[in-house]
């Protein structure tokens, strides 16, 4: 042992060192104790570095740069990240939601956009003139930005071109009740200096309040409940549109194709507008060109084209074409020029780097969007169709059969269409052909349809309140694939053998609705991005990925996800939607987390089925279940894992996590689990590997909701 | 330095020499690393930040600290004492006092060396290692700082002293190295979990909801646990704390240090005459 002498020199210094560390960590301590930890105020950072939650700003008048929408970047107590605030409502509404600061914490510090030197004012109103009263009058004095409010265009947009500064929300002044507007309704606009905040009064109407004002307003900020809740609407929505064109198709006959004239291209071209055409059976000689609103009606009748070009183009407003089978199409699938032309912007490149970002991390991909999407627009819309359609609103497709090397149906310009009962059969390689319905800056409403093989299904771009029902996709690369569209309803689809996925969204829209659709054997399920959606009554089964939840402020419920690689897969790093009442059978595993903050897949008592989770001695849906520990993900097909799961350690990890969530990171928990699947039957068809296709009951469901909860609109979603 | 001053340092450092000739002290310090280190990385809180990296660490430090402590304690004046080297001690011009202050002195440095150290190493990996998952984007430490760690390291030394000076005072009655050894065991069972169940019983048995911030305050591990919540996790909610009576706590646990001190005083000084005088009565009431 070594010499240790207590009393020499050595040890007296070493004392008195010791005493000296210790005098010093206890000054030290004290200071620990009189220091404020929650007094540090962090500076703001750049918008675009935040995470940004609450209303999409992707609306057309800011991407343009004309309107503007007051930010506001708030650090919580509890999150590492910024989170970015489209909205002073949004933010206020979001501040006095329970789970915001069960998640988050409090807000150390919020920063909001002030105009002050901004140049603040209003965009010019289309109509020319926009009475100030107009604008409140119909609201009540204490509500703003009611879903009435909602801008048309005749509304005068807040806009701020000059440079905004960042001011602590409790020190600004916010004008409320302006004739200023945004797309999601009335705008509380956020000032630095009082006197600038009541000259835009003075200039725009409304009074100046402070914060504390604003906080106690209420907004009715929309929500994906909202779109819940106008799904079925939706529906029926489509079942007029339909009507109507049935209706408009129903013509007195005028030419018939052989008897009249000798060929369909001279028929068309003789018969009077609002007239029908009749095709007998037969093979006739294309490319046809509609510049008058006819209807033509075939039987057994087959169109050829020559090859090059489309078959049937139509120029003209409420054509209807029926009972024909098109074929002959050249094999151009968009103008090459356009789409290559920017040397920066390949369109694939442009599209996939789009994709990735927007699920993983909410960013956009790395290229100028705006450029990327004038490309497509150039260049998607100018390809070969079975029938294409220009500037012709209130096109009637019904019982058309097409075969083509390039698109289907394509649709640009404000060309309106009901599609019905068509079958799309593209190449079974899909770099071969292209979309089975292409609609740009068009409402489609595609039902009862069929679509195999080519490049997608239904490609929809800025087709706001487009539906997409009933229809069958095998084989496409994607079923259903949405760009900057909102407003839409993609509902009791059915897609099978997709090579990239079976439903996806991309670019930021908002209030979509994704329901009752039947996704299998594909990559991935239901991958949506953007705001507000409504995921729910989909059957995801043995899919790489069921669903993931890209999209932000959204609700996903009422889903089965069986057989699946992954279940669901929680992507946005900062959580602000709801994954409750879904059933979790038979996935390789469950569900997965991204990177960011702990996920709380539980709304109050409500959790989601996991098969597994009520494994050993406890009382189903007892126990929390977290389906990203390797434990708990283990233990509907590893017994052993119960063994584990009881430990002592196991029993002390569970008590941890949880508890400020917003620090903890890749995780999903769900505090409780339900006992029992919520739809047994819709879970065997989908564990049987020769189940016909399920679409849940939702029409009924939601309906049976709206009328039994009349706060349905207030369901906790942030 | 004044005599007593000088009797302390005495003592402290023989104390001292004791405890470096001690090698298993190190063998729980390294354990206690382990432990700690070993938490923190399977419960991810330490990956994050201070705050969740102590919510990881809290229920495991209200048994590891109290049973660390019992372990240096439970001998500390025992030995002296049954081996007669107490008796040579007082030989010299060293009261009772100065030899308890120095004794338990000597042991909290041990204690510090022994639990803190290790705690603060786990403190030193969390801010070398903690950071954000991405970073894609801004990112703040929220209400997280190196002073929070701070604090709980002071709160766990308030909690660990108290069990050390409880424990040396039992030491003091024991006869045996193995009675010495229950009754730690018996102030370890009692302090971890006897308070909190009395607090519980209390509470069935009709005590007021009002009165748990005091009574929550009484035991050594209710009065660390509220300290932690009020002063080193709460931070990061937005309530206004309330989860102890702050005075209270820090009284109860400085107040549980001074009853161990003054007790293994009291029974170093008086317990022989204590002894003689029950012995006198029982003889006197036996005849």
């Amino acid at each position: 042992m070594r010499r240790f002498d207590p009393y020499g020199d050595r040890s007296r210094i070493g004392l008195v060192v010791v005493a000296g560390v210790v005098a010093l960590a206890g000054i030290f301590t004290a200071g620990a104790f009189l220091a404020d930890p929650t007094m540090a105020t962090p500076d703001p950072v750049a918008y675009d570095d935040t995470v940004e939650l609450g209303v999409s700003s992707e609306t057309d008048e800011v991407m343009a740069g004309t309107a503007a929408v007051p930010r506001v970047q708030v650090f919580y107590s509890q999150l590492q990240y910024v989170v970015g605030y489209n909205g002073v409502e949004s933010f206020a509404d979001t501040i006095d939601d329970d789970r915001t600061e069960r998640q988050f914490g409090y807000p150390l510090v919020a920063y909001v956009e002030t105009f002050d030197d901004a140049d603040p004012g209003t965009t010019d109103p289309e109509a020319g003139t926009t009475d100030p009263e107009a604008n409140t009058a119909g609201s009540d004095p204490g509500t703003v930005g009611s879903e009435a409010d909602t801008i048309g265009s005749g509304a005068a947009l807040f806009s701020a071109p000059g440079p905004t500064s960042w001011t602590p929300a409790d020190e600004a002044r916010y004008v409320v009740d302006s004739e200023a507007r945004t797309s999601a309704g009335a705008v509380a606009v956020p000032f630095a200096d009082r006197n600038a905040a009541t000259a835009f009064a003075d200039e725009h109407g409304g009074e100046v309040v402070d914060w504390a004002t604003v906080r106690a307003r209420s907004f009715d900020v929309d929500t994906a409940a909202t779109v819940r809740s106008m799904a079925p609407d939706r529906w029926t929505v489509a079942d007029d549109r339909l009507a109507a064109a049935e209706s408009d198709a129903d013509r007195p006959v005028s030419v018939v194709v052989g008897d009249d004239e000798p060929t369909l291209s001279a028929a068309v071209d003789a018969a009077p507008p609002e007239t029908t055409v009749v095709v007998p059976p037969g093979t006739y000689d294309g490319p046809i060109e509609v510049t008058d609103p006819i209807t033509i009606v075939g039987t057994d009748a087959h169109v050829r084209g020559d090859g090059n070009g489309s078959v049937i183009t139509v120029r003209a407003p409420d054509v209807a074409i029926a009972g024909l089978s098109l074929s002959g199409t050249g094999n151009l699938t968009r103008d090459a020029d356009a789409v290559s032309d920017p040397p920066d912007a390949d369109a694939d490149g442009g599209e996939d780097a789009d994709a990735d970002g927007g699920e993983d991390a909410d960013t956009d991909g790395g290229e100028d969007p705006a450029a990327w999407d004038t490309n497509v627009q150039l260049g998607y819309g100018h390809g070969d169709a079975g029938v294409r359609a220009i500037d012709a609103p209130g096109l009637f497709v019904d019982d058309v059969a097409i075969e083509t090397d390039a698109s289907g149906v394509l649709l640009r310009e404000g060309s309106d269409a009901v599609i019905r009962n068509v079958r799309v059969d593209g190449p079974e390689n899909w770099q071969d052909g292209f979309m089975g319905v292409i609609g740009m800056e068009s409402t489609v409403t595609v039902t009862d349809s069929a679509f195999e093989g080519g490049r997608d299904g239904v490609y929809l771009h800025r087709a706001d309140g487009s539906v997409v029902r009933n229809s069958t996709f095998t084989g496409n690369r994607y079923g259903a694939h949405l760009m900057y569209t909102g407003d839409a309803l993609i509902a009791d689809n059915t897609v099978r053998d997709a090579v990239y996925g079976g439903i996806t969204v991309m670019t930021r829209p908002a209030n979509n609705a994704i329901v009752g659709n039947d996704v299998r054997d594909s990559p991935a399920g239901i991958q949506a991005s953007g705001t507000r959606t409504y995921v729910g009554y989909n059957t995801l089964a043995d899919n790489g990925l069921g669903f993931s939840t890209s999209s932000r402020g959204s609700l996903y419920e009422h889903n089965v996800l069986a057989g699946n690689e992954e279940g669901a897969r929680a992507t946005t790093v900062v959580p602000s939607s709801r994954v409750v009442g879904n059933d979790f059978v038979g996935n390789d595993r469950h569900a997965g987390a991204g990177a960011g903050a702990l996920r709380v897949w539980t709304d109050g008592d409500r959790g989601n089925y996991w098969e597994g989770a009520d494994a050993g001695p406890h009382a189903p849906g007892d126990r929390a279940y977290r389906p990203t520990s390797p434990v708990d993900a283990a233990l509907h097909h590893e017994t052993a894992a119960v063994t584990m799961a009881e430990s002592p350690a196991a029993a002390l990890l569970d008590r941890l996590l949880g508890t400020v969530p917003g620090a903890r990171s890749g995780s999903i928990i769900d505090t409780a689990p339900s006992p029992e699947p919520h739809v047994p039957e819709r879970v065997a068809s989908a564990t049987d590997p020769n189940g016909p296709p399920v679409q849940g009951d939702w029409r009924t469901a939601l309906a049976d909701q709206e009328r039994s909860t009349d706060d349905g609109g207030n369901s906790t979603t942030q | 330095m004044t005599d007593a001053l000088t009797a302390v340092s005495t003592v402290l450092r023989r104390e001292l020499a004791t405890v470096a000739r001690t090698p298993g002290y190190a063998l729980l310090s390294a354990g206690l690393l382990v432990a700690l280190a070993g938490l923190v990385a399977v419960g991810g809180g330490g990956a994050t930040g201070f705050v969740p990296a102590i919510v990881d660490l809290l229920l495991p430090a209200e048994v590891l600290v109290p049973l660390l402590a019992v372990v240096l304690g439970y001998r500390a004046l025992l030995v002296d004492g049954a081996s007669g080297e107490l008796a040579v001690i007082r030989t010299y011009p060293v009261g009772v006092v100065e030899y308890v202050v120095g004794v338990l002195l000597a042991r909290l440095l041990a204690f510090l060396a022994v639990v803190v150290v290790p705690f603060v190493a786990v403190g030193v990996f969390v801010w070398a290692t903690a950071s954000p998952d991405t970073g894609v984007f801004a990112t703040h430490a929220g209400v997280d700082s190196p002073l929070l760690f701070v604090r709980f390291l002071a709160l766990v030394v308030l909690l660990g002293a108290a069990y050390l000076t409880l424990s040396a005072a039992l030491s003091t009655v024991a006869s045996s190295r193995r009675g010495a050894m229950a009754l730690g065991v018996l102030v370890l069972v009692g302090g971890v979990l006897g308070g909190d169940l009395a607090v519980l019983r209390a509470l069935r048995d009709g005590t007021p909801a009002a009165a748990i911030p005091d009574l929550v305050a009484l035991t050594p591990n209710g009065a660390f646990r509220g300290l932690v919540f009020e002063h080193v996790v709460g931070v990061a909610f937005a309530s206004e704390g309330g989860f102890v009576n702050t005075g209270r706590a820090l009284g109860s646990l400085v107040g549980w240090t001074v009853v161990g001190v003054v007790a293994a005083t009291a029974v170093l000084a008086y317990g022989r005459r204590l002894g003689t005088f029950v012995e006198r009565v029982r003889v006197r009431l036996v005849d």
